[in-house]
C-alpha cells in the first residue's frame, strides 16, 4: 500500500534529518524523485516547504503526503518524519544518566556531516533545464542568500513572481526559447 | 503540595511568572503560523517571546538550542520539544509537538489544495518555475555560510569530502552511510582531542 511506503520513507528520513533544513533536501530529493515527483516539481515543492511557516522537512512530507492520498497520507508523512526526533529526545532525556557524549565532539560530527549532506544536496538539484532566465535567477539568490542578510523568503517570491509575470516577455526581447 | 527540592530549584532559574501549559501552545503555535523561512528564523522569534514571558532567559534557552542540534529533526521542533521539557516535563511533550506542527500543516493542506486547483495555469506554472530555480542557488549559499564559519581542520576537510563524494555516488544508501559517518566522525574528534 502506498501510505505505508510513504510513512517508512518519511521515518527513514526522520532518523537522519540533521543540521536545520537545507542538509536534508538532497536525501528528500533521493527518496521521492521521481517515484512521487518529477525533477522539476521537487524545485518547487522545496521553494514552497520554505517559503510557507514551519520547517522544511516537516512540509515538505506534508505535501508529498497530499499529493499522493490526500489528507490522510499527508498526515501520516508529517508525523512519521518527526517521530523518531521526538522519540529520540524523550529517551535522551532518560539515558543522559547512563550515555555520557562528549557535546562538542557530536555537534562537530554532525557539523561536518550536514556540510557533506548539502553537498550532496547541490550536486542533486544542479540546475539542468539550459533556460538562460532560471539560471540567472538561481545565481542572484546564491547572492543575496550568501552575501546579504535578506530573508531567502524573497529571492524565492521575488523570481517566482518575476517569470510568472515578466518571463515569456524577456525571454522574447532577449531572443531565447524558454 | 509542597514543592520538591527539583521544583524549587526550576522556580529560581526561571525569574518569576508560571507556565502554562496551554499558553505554550498557543505562543509556540502563533510563532510558527507566521513565522516564515525555518529554523533558524523561527528561533530568535522563540528566544524573545519566552524572556518576555518570563518563562526562560536567553542564555539558558540558547544553551537549549545548542542541545537541540545534536537531535535528528527539525531545528523548531527540537528546540520547543527541550524547552517544554524542561518547563513542565514529559507532559510538555504534546503541547510543543502540536504547537510546532499543526499551523504550517493546516498552512500546507490549503497549499497543496491551491496547487491542485491551479497549478496547470501557465501564470502560476511559471511562478512555481521560478520559484523552484532558486533553490540550488540557496543551497550553494547556505553551504557557502556554512563553511565560512565551520572551523576547519584536516580531518575535517577529508570527512566532508569523502562523505559528500560517497553520498553523491551511492545515493540508494545515503541513510546507512550517513549513520555511519557519524560515528566515524564522532571518534576522530575524540582522538583529535586526546592527542592535543
Amino acid at each position: 500500500m502506498q501510505i505505508l511506503e510513504i510513512i517508512w520513507t518519511f521515518f527513514k528520513i526522520g532518523i537522519v534529518s540533521f543540521g536545520g533544513g537545507w542538509s536534508i533536501v538532497g536525501i528528500i530529493r533521493n527518496e521521492v524523485v521521481p517515484r512521487w515527483v518529477d525533477e522539476q516539481g521537487f524545485l518547487s515543492l522545496i521553494a514552497i516547504a520554505q517559503s510557507t511557516p514551519g520547517p522544511i522537512a516537516l512540509n515538505a512530507a506534508t505535501m508529498i503526503g497530499w499529493e499522493h492520498g490526500g489528507f490522510f497520507s499527508a498526515l501520516a508523512a508529517t508525523i512519521s518524519v518527526v517521530i523518531f526526533p521526538v522519540i529520540a529526545i524523550l529517551a535522551a532525556s532518560y539515558l543522559a544518566r547512563f550515555l555520557k557524549l562528549r557535546a562538542v565532539a557530536l555537534n562537530e560530527s554532525l557539523k561536518t556531516g550536514s556540510i557533506a549532506m548539502m553537498l550532496m544536496a547541490l550536486w542533486a538539484l544542479k540546475p539542468t533545464s539550459g533556460d538562460p532566465l532560471l539560471l540567472a535567477m538561481a545565481l542572484g539568490a546564491f547572492a543575496v542568500a550568501a552575501f546579504t542578510k535578506v530573508n531567502a523568503l524573497w529571492a524565492i517570491l521575488g523570481s517566482g513572481a518575476l517569470n510568472a509575470i515578466a518571463g515569456p516577455a524577456i525571454r522574447a526581447l532577449l531572443g531565447i526559447g524558454g | 503540595m509542597k514543592p520538591t527540592k527539583r521544583e524549587t530549584k526550576r522556580e529560581a532559574n526561571t525569574t518569576e511568572a508560571k507556565p502554562k501549559l496551554f499558553e505554550l501552545f498557543t505562543l509556540l503555535a502563533r510563532i510558527n503560523a507566521v513565522t516564515l523561512g525555518g529554523g533558524y528564523v523561527i528561533v530568535p522569534v522563540m528566544a524573545a517571546s519566552l524572556e518576555k514571558k518570563g518563562w526562560m532567559g536567553e542564555s539558558e534557552f540558547y544553551d537549549i538550542f545548542a542541545k537541540a542540534q545534536a537531535f535528528p529533526g527539525p531545528l523548531a521542533l527540537n528546540t520547543a520539544l527541550l524547552v517544554s521539557m524542561k518547563l513542565f516535563g514529559p507532559k510538555g511533550i504534546p503541547a510543543a509537538f502540536l504547537g510546532v506542527v499543526l499551523p504550517p500543516f493546516l498552512a500546507l493542506i490549503l497549499v497543496s489544495g491551491l496547487i491542485q486547483r491551479y497549478g496547470s495555469l501557465p501564470a502560476f506554472k511559471r511562478f512555481l518555475d521560478g520559484a523552484g530555480a532558486v533553490v540550488p542557488g540557496l543551497i550553494a549559499a547556505m553551504i557557502w555560510k556554512n563553511a565560512a564559519k565551520r572551523s576547519w581542520n584536516l580531518p575535517r576537510i577529508i570527512e566532508t569530502a569523502v562523505l559528500a563524494l560517497l553520498l553523491i555516488l551511492l545515493p540508494a544508501s545515503s541513510l546507512p552511510l550517513l549513520l555511519l559517518a557519524i560515528v566515524v566522525f564522532y571518534c576522530i574528534e575524540g582522538l583529535c582531542r586526546s592527542w592535543k
